[in-house]
């Protein structure tokens, strides 16, 4: 049983250092990420009419083992994260933030997948979603894919039972019905933070049509085949491998842990 | 700190008077706002995007049946019945950087023409070294910049008790508005944490930054605040909430709620304090 003296203050709570003004800054202020592109010379911003972005270990496995077309086209640099431990193609591992392009013959760019493999704190969310969403890349349209967080979620969470929800901005929820996704409204009272949810504060500030689709639990082979469904349904010309293949790395008992390329530092 | 004007909505320059949270113990005065907008009938108009506010979004947090109207971290909402802004604030401010933040958000008040603003947020009662008189129930305290003391006549008239906590020329006091004054000639260094002393909690505390940032930018500002614990704080937020209606000239029955003009409790309160226990361990 968890010591009720010492244990953290549950999430709506604060320490006390938030409730200082006297609490110093960080020192020094960290240098700003940025975005490196495989072109030298892109037209900037790009404007891809899909920009799909995956935080959750199902949504990554699916962007990285299932979708053979995809062209990496520049990464998102956090200046203060190291990349040891990254290998020089692209793998699931990697602590980094990948862009790719799926490929169509009528226009290059016109859906992008952005992979992100690192951990993003919430004071660093700002940043890089201004990043990706109305300063180097204005979607028309976002798409964001993330795990339910159990802390900051209200209801009852059954490691057995898979549960998916949605928010959308109010100009996705303008959108023709059959555009939309269908899904349940992530529950009133409950919330979802860092940086899933600056990213679609960022589509609402900015106006542009956003979901954020959230799914629990974090590794379950339901929940990959439904993220695998979920992108097939967006873009139906999706060339999604078969989703069902080694779905048993996603049982939460033996399956690919969320911290493992946090882990890998001690082995560089 | 931008304002976005949310799409299809007009700011009613009547409204003068900016109500907003403190971060404060127990979340009292975010709760105290959410009952305020509730209840008010209040109209979302914006948003406000700070690069140092934290990030969150939720559903919904005051319909009946959440219908996906999506939530952020700091919003605007305007009652054009009774003249008032409503800043909501759902998520906490970077560590560090609550003074900036304070001084985002006073800019924002002067620049959108604000009069009054008030400040609502509890104190941590541990922190009291004096016996609170209880005999007529809570006391709401406040402090203003009426007058140089932090007193002022109308508040005393509606019953509040002056923090006597308050010390204009108390060494943190003294930072906190040499930092917001663009003409101060005082260079205050930052006080270090391990060298603040009891008599530095209330300067310490978020509301102080607001009440020294608000003051400096020439608005008349109060803060209303209540000594609490951590534990089930909706008492404490109605107490607020009402102390700033009674303020404001608000009378409930001038609420917009289904009942009447009565407080309309928000949706999301449902499940403030988690699922209720899984029955079927009996």
């Amino acid at each position: 049983m968890e010591d009720v003296l010492t244990e953290n203050p549950p999430p709506s709570r604060f320490f006390q250092e938030d409730l200082n003004n006297f609490t110093p800054s960080p020192e020094p202020p960290l240098p700003s990420p940025f975005i490196v592109f495989s072109n030298p010379k892109p037209e900037l911003p790009l404007k891809p009419s899909l920009l799909i972005i995956a935080l959750s270990s199902p949504s990554l496995h699916i962007f990285h083992s299932c979708l053979p077309s995809k062209t990496l086209i520049g990464t998102l640099i956090i200046p203060e994260l190291p990349f040891s431990g990254n290998t020089v193609e692209p793998s699931l591992q990697d602590k980094s933030c990948n862009i790719y392009s799926l490929s169509d013959n009528n226009n290059k760019n016109s859906v992008l997948l952005v992979s992100v493999q690192l951990p993003v704190s919430p004071e660093r969310s700002n940043l890089v979603s201004r990043l990706l969403i109305g300063q180097d890349i204005v979607p028309e349209r976002v798409i964001i894919l993330d795990s339910i967080q159990s802390r900051n979620f209200r209801g009852r969470l059954s490691p057995d039972e898979a549960l998916t929800a949605k928010l959308e901005t109010s100009s996705e929820k303008k959108a023709a019905a059959t555009s939309r996704l269908n899904l349940d409204y992530f529950p009133s009272g409950s919330v979802i933070d860092g940086l899933s949810a600056s990213l679609l504060s960022r589509c609402q500030l900015k106006n542009i049509r956003g979901t954020l689709v959230v799914s629990w639990p974090e590794f379950d082979p339901s929940v990959v085949r439904f993220v695998g469904g979920l992108l097939k349904s967006i873009v139906p010309g999706l060339d999604i491998k078969s989703v069902g293949k080694d779905l048993e790395m996603y049982s939460s008992r033996s399956g690919l842990k969320k911290d493992a390329w946090l882990d890998s530092d001690l082995y560089t | 700190m931008e304002f976005v004007v949310e799409e299809g909505k007009r700011v009613n320059e009547e409204c003068s008077t900016l109500i907003l949270p403190a971060l404060s113990i127990g979340n009292v005065g975010q709760l105290a706002v959410d009952l305020l907008v509730s209840s008010t009938g209040a109209d979302r108009v914006g948003y406000l995007d700070d690069p140092y506010l934290l990030p969150c979004v939720g559903n919904d947090a005051y319909g009946p049946l959440p219908c996906g109207e999506i939530a952020l971290p700091l919003e605007v909402y305007e009652s054009s019945s009774t003249a008032t802004t409503l800043a909501l604030q759902r998520s906490p401010v970077a560590k560090g950087m609550m003074i900036k933040f304070a001084e985002n958000i006073a800019d924002f008040a002067a620049s959108s023409g604000k009069k009054h603003v008030i400040v609502l947020s509890s104190l941590d009662f541990q922190r009291l070294h004096h016996n609170l008189d209880m005999s007529r129930g809570p006391q709401v305290y406040y402090l203003s910049n009426a007058e140089a003391n932090g007193r002022d006549d109308h508040c005393e008239r509606l019953g509040f008790g002056r923090l006597n906590e308050y010390d204009s020329e108390g060494r943190c006091w003294k930072y906190l508005s040499s930092v917001f004054e663009e003409n101060s000639k005082e260079e205050l260094t930052f006080p270090a944490e391990d060298e603040l002393e009891d008599i530095d909690y209330y300067p310490s505390l978020p509301f102080a930054a607001l009440f020294s940032a608000f003051k400096a930018r020439g608005l008349k500002v109060t803060c209303l605040l209540c000594y609490c614990s951590e534990g089930d704080n909706i008492p404490d937020a109605f107490l607020l909430a009402e102390a700033a209606s009674k303020l404001t000239g608000l009378t409930p029955d001038k609420f917009h709620g289904e009942e009447g003009g009565k407080w309309q409790i928000p949706y999301s309160w449902k499940s403030m304090y988690g699922a209720p226990p899984d029955m079927s361990m009996f």
